[in-house]
């Protein structure tokens, strides 16, 4: 009876414990079905997504960069190339969980330099954080000996610009820098890298795409670490091309030496191709710095306040002052408001009718009875406000137009500004204010609204040394790929061809002359020059009580007041070769300071067409 | 108890086929359902260690004693070593406190006992031996369990969870807890005892809640949303996401797998080592796992359920449930639906306690069956 009883016990708890364990199996099963689920959602329903996934995990698409193109001279000197940089990292990722391996660089590899402290780069978003950017000869051989005591520091080669000539191409060539948010480079579809150099300015910039060629890709397998694997896949990087300039290596280093510590710039042209033979602007810097492949500052702290690195050839703003002359007298001739003959009384002032308000010239006495010559040649300010009184400003403006005051020229250089050529519109839409008769006497002389670059200048001057034929300036001929052939920008066709040498012989005699205002320049056998200076005013003299002397001496007791010298040229004549513009900023005197400069440049240039002596 | 543990078998009548394999491994299909598993996780855990033949060979040795002593245990009379079971909780907990007041040097956690030559957590111990002694317990006594028994067995089941708690471990002291209350249940908790417990657990999770430390209140989170933090915590859940979501329908190969070569996955070789097949042998391959797991679970209850005491009965049932909610709990994490815990892949995953605790619970389960 007991063990029937017992079986029945047995039997009624299996029960309950078959019944207990089944509420168990289904709240497990639950479990099971969501487990079961997300399988099959990871493994089938988005399992290309996870393909996708897991390969951007390992494969990393390295841009196999291509050394930059070269830049060279006619003659192959080099101006801008690529040297070898021996650099070590740590990627971001275990910057702190390397301590103690920097400590053994420190110790072992970089003895000779100062430590520090690498956790403070800790807020930069770059993956790569740089211990050393150079290593020389003997931190690489130790390096290389420790290297396996310091999986952490990586070492990577790189290529990095270097200009042998340093300075003297700086406005040229510029230099390369990170990329920022103002080089808009779409990350997506061009192969930089968040680390990649970019030419930041001059021909580095505007010939970025040619002197970069086209990255290839090499696909690498990383694990975890970010240690490479294997490659997968590589496609090579098409060649770059290198570029030829235009510029002369001798007039560069002469433009230069002549500006040393001085403020201004030269620019000299070939006006039969528009070809580039010197571009400086003073001071300037040293791009090797910025190119990472020298170490110091790019400029001296004299220069501070002086903005080394703006390109005053392109950029720079000045008044033409009296160079904008001859442009006014062959406007008035082609008007036919004056003739070569046509006589004005220079008494030293000019006097509006309408108003009564008198604009004085340069020379306090006057310069008498004045033609077009004689005003070209002493400069005469009463000339050409009395011509441009007439000539009004509408048809002022067109005509300086022509010869490309106002726009810009198309130079390739980065940031060419197109600078101020006034209109009426021009001034009552950024001043505010109606046009006046006056505003159209200062720009007779090269003053007030009107402001020019020195590139302009040169391409205008040209003008007259072509009988109106404007080049495109440019400082590139050729790459190894193409050819940059002279460009005609603009023509400028005159009703009689005779007043481009009545102008000519003006700007001829203003050295030739005994009273031409750069007769300084005058030598018996010298090269023929054809030029014109100009003092361009920084401070307005309005004060009509004072006498003019009186006045500026007081003004120019500050440097930064004193007035800027000009002088744009051409020659040799007949068949001129070379097209000068000088600016010395608050030289004073566009004769004694500017024109010798010029001089020098053209005289220098015919050298090289002489047969050896 | 006269008879030495050995001889109930001993004295069974042969029968007329015999099988000397069968009289030694007593279950052929459990058996090698249990050595087809330990031999693929060896497998798997050359590609999973990155082809460490040390470190397989090591878990080798683990499984050769673990079998031993599982044969060892399966010949044993359940009778002979019910009353050491009961004791044993108190060896499991002295180790729990042992690692609260010495903690292991080298380590983050006070989680280990480090002999040197080897070393163990007490917390993947407690989660078999907790089970088994409450079972002893309850079935000390012919008669049905008191409210006196279920409280104590409660109790116990809190005191270990809590201990494994302060180490700290809130994963494990869940499933230690769940390991305790498992048996419980299926030995009979009376429903009006459930529904206070209940009860107990709505009114206290405020507290529980802000008794947590923020890192686990963190990994709470990071299951709502593994997503949103791919660098920081949820960032082995989206990995392990990857590999097994890459491997679909057929995996990428042995040895193949990108995400557990290139180290991607993290801590592959043990508790993420199902990622690892996910990834290389795909959806198949883990169906096939599943499915020898399901036949190891299907003997273990095909066993309890015609043992021949209630102990017998019990034990079996409830390490068939523990076997299997370890299994899950290792999935399910490994696949990001819940949070990450220190569960291992039961008899796969790297690490010794694991493998050796798992087989003597497959000896105590053998050793309910007659031949």
């Amino acid at each position: 009876m007991k063990i029937i009883q017992d079986l029945k016990k047995d039997e009624k708890e299996i029960q309950s414990l078959k019944s207990r364990s089944r509420i168990v199996l289904v709240i497990i099963s639950f479990l099971i079905l969501v487990g079961l689920s997300k399988i099959i959602q990871l493994t089938i329903l988005d399992n290309n997504d996870y393909v996708t996934e897991s390969d951007r995990n390992r494969i990393i698409n390295m841009p196999l960069f291509p050394s930059r193109g070269l830049i060279q001279l006619q003659d192959g000197t080099i101006i801008a190339e690529n040297i070898v940089f021996q650099g070590i990292y740590i990627n971001r990722k275990f910057i702190e969980s390397s301590g103690a391996q920097i400590e053994l660089l420190h110790e072992k590899v970089l003895q000779d330099r100062p430590k520090v402290s690498y956790l403070s780069y800790k807020g930069e978003s770059k993956e790569k954080i740089w211990l050393v950017d150079n290593l020389n000869e003997k931190e690489l051989a130790k390096y290389e000996l420790y290297k396996n005591s310091l999986p952490n520091i990586k070492l990577e080669t790189s290529l990095r610009r270097f200009l042998p000539h340093k300075n003297l191409f700086s406005h040229v060539v510029g230099h390369m820098g990170r990329i920022t948010r103002d080089d808009e480079i779409d990350f997506s579809t061009e192969k930089y890298l968040s680390d990649s150099l970019i030419g930041k300015v001059g021909l580095e910039r505007v010939y970025e795409k040619s002197l970069r060629g086209f990255p290839g890709t090499s696909a690498i397998e990383v694990d975890v670490f970010g240690k490479k694997i294997r490659e997968l896949e590589r496609i090579l990087p098409k060649r770059p091309s290198n570029l030829t300039l235009t510029l002369d290596l001798q007039l560069q280093r002469i433009a230069r030496e002549e500006l040393a510590d001085r403020r201004g710039a030269i620019i000299a042209i070939d006006p039969n191709t528009g070809y580039i033979k010197a571009l400086v602007s003073s001071p300037d810097y040293n791009p090797n710095i910025l190119n990472g492949s020298e170490k110091g500052m790019p400029f001296s702290k004299v220069f501070k306040d002086q903005a080394p690195f703006f390109n005053r050839v392109i950029s720079g703003s000045y008044p033409p002052a009296s160079t904008i002359k001859p442009f006014i007298g062959l406007l008035g001739l082609e008007e036919g408001v004056v003739t070569p003959k046509t006589i004005i009384e220079d008494k030293g002032f000019f006097q509006i009718k309408e108003d009564g308000r008198k604009y004085r010239g340069w020379k306090e006495e006057g310069h008498g009875k004045v033609n077009l010559r004689k005003a070209i040649v002493e400069s005469s300010d009463v000339y050409f406000y009395e011509l441009s009184s007439q000539l009004t400003v509408d048809r002022i403006s067109s005509f300086l137009n022509k010869f490309g005051f106002g726009d810009i020229t198309g130079i390739d250089l980065f940031n060419e500004t197109k600078s101020t050529l006034p209109t009426r519109n021009w001034k009552l839409g950024t001043i505010g204010e109606a046009w006046f008769v006056g505003d159209t006497i200062n720009i007779g002389i090269g003053q007030g609204y009107i402001t020019s670059t020195p590139l302009q200048l040169v391409s205008s001057i040209s003008a007259i040394a072509t009988k109106g034929k404007i080049y495109k300036p440019r400082l590139i001929s050729n790459s190894n790929i193409q050819e940059y052939k002279p460009e005609l920008l603009m023509d400028v066709e005159l009703e009689k061809e005779i007043h481009w040498e009545i102008i000519e012989s003006s700007m001829i005699a203003v050295i030739n002359s005994r009273n031409g205002t750069a007769h300084n320049l005058f030598r018996d056998k010298g090269v023929k020059i054809a030029g014109k200076t100009g003092t361009a005013q920084i401070k307005s003299l309005t004060d009509q009580e004072l006498t003019v002397r009186e006045e500026y001496q007081g003004v120019r007791e500050n440097i930064k007041n004193r007035d800027h010298a000009l002088f744009a040229s051409y020659g040799p004549i007949p068949n001129p070769n070379l097209a000068v513009v000088v600016i010395v900023e608050n030289g004073e005197s566009g004769s004694a300071v500017a024109a010798p400069i010029a001089q020098k440049l053209i005289e220098n240039y015919q050298l090289k067409f002489k047969p050896n002596e | 108890m006269s008879r030495s543990p050995l001889d109930y078998s001993i004295n069974k009548p042969l029968s007329s086929r015999f099988n000397p394999l069968v009289f030694i491994v007593k279950d052929l299909i459990l058996f090698f359902s249990l050595v087809g598993v330990l031999s693929f996780g060896l497998f798997m855990l050359y590609s999973a260690s990155g082809q460490s033949m040390s470190m397989v060979y090591r878990q080798m040795i683990y499984i050769c004693g673990g079998l031993i002593l599982m044969v060892f245990v399966s010949h044993l009379r359940p009778n002979s070593y019910k009353n050491l079971l009961m004791h044993s909780y108190w060896l499991g907990l002295f180790l729990l406190m042992y690692v609260l007041i010495v903690p292991a040097k080298g380590y983050e956690t006070s989680r280990w006992i480090d002999f040197g030559f080897f070393s163990f957590q007490p917390s993947e111990i407690i989660r078999l031996i907790l089970p088994l002694s409450l079972v002893a317990y309850l079935c000390r006594k012919e008669i049905k369990p008191q409210l006196s028994d279920w409280l104590v067995t409660s109790g116990a089941s809190l005191t270990c969870a809590i201990f494994v708690y302060k180490q700290p471990d809130l994963g494990t002291a869940i499933i230690v807890l769940t390991s305790g209350l498992i048996p419980i249940y299926l030995a009979g908790l009376p429903f009006k005892i459930i529904a206070s417990y209940f009860g107990l657990l709505i009114v206290s999770a405020p507290f529980i809640w802000s008794g947590l430390r923020p890192y686990q209140q963190e990994r709470v989170l990071t299951l709502l949303d593994p997503d949103a933090d791919p660098l920081g915590t949820g960032w082995n859940i989206a990995q392990s996401q990857t590999a097994i979501g890459s491997g679909g329908l057929y995996g990428k190969g042995y040895l193949e797998g990108t995400q557990s070569q290139l180290d991607f996955i993290p801590e592959s070789h043990s508790d993420f080592i199902f990622s690892v097949i996910g990834e290389e042998f795909g959806l198949i391959g883990i169906s096939l796992l599943f499915l020898i797991y399901g036949i190891i679970i299907w003997r273990i209850f095909k066993i309890g359920y015609s043992a021949e005491s209630r102990f017998e009965r019990l034990a079996c049932c409830s390490l068939g449930f523990i076997f299997l909610l370890f299994i899950l709990i290792n999935v399910l994490m490994v696949i990001g639906i819940i949070p990450v815990v220190g569960v291992p892949l039961p008899l796969i995953s790297q690490g010794g306690t694991s493998i050796v605790v798992h087989l003597l619970a497959f000896g105590v389960i053998l050793s309910t069956k007659k031949i």
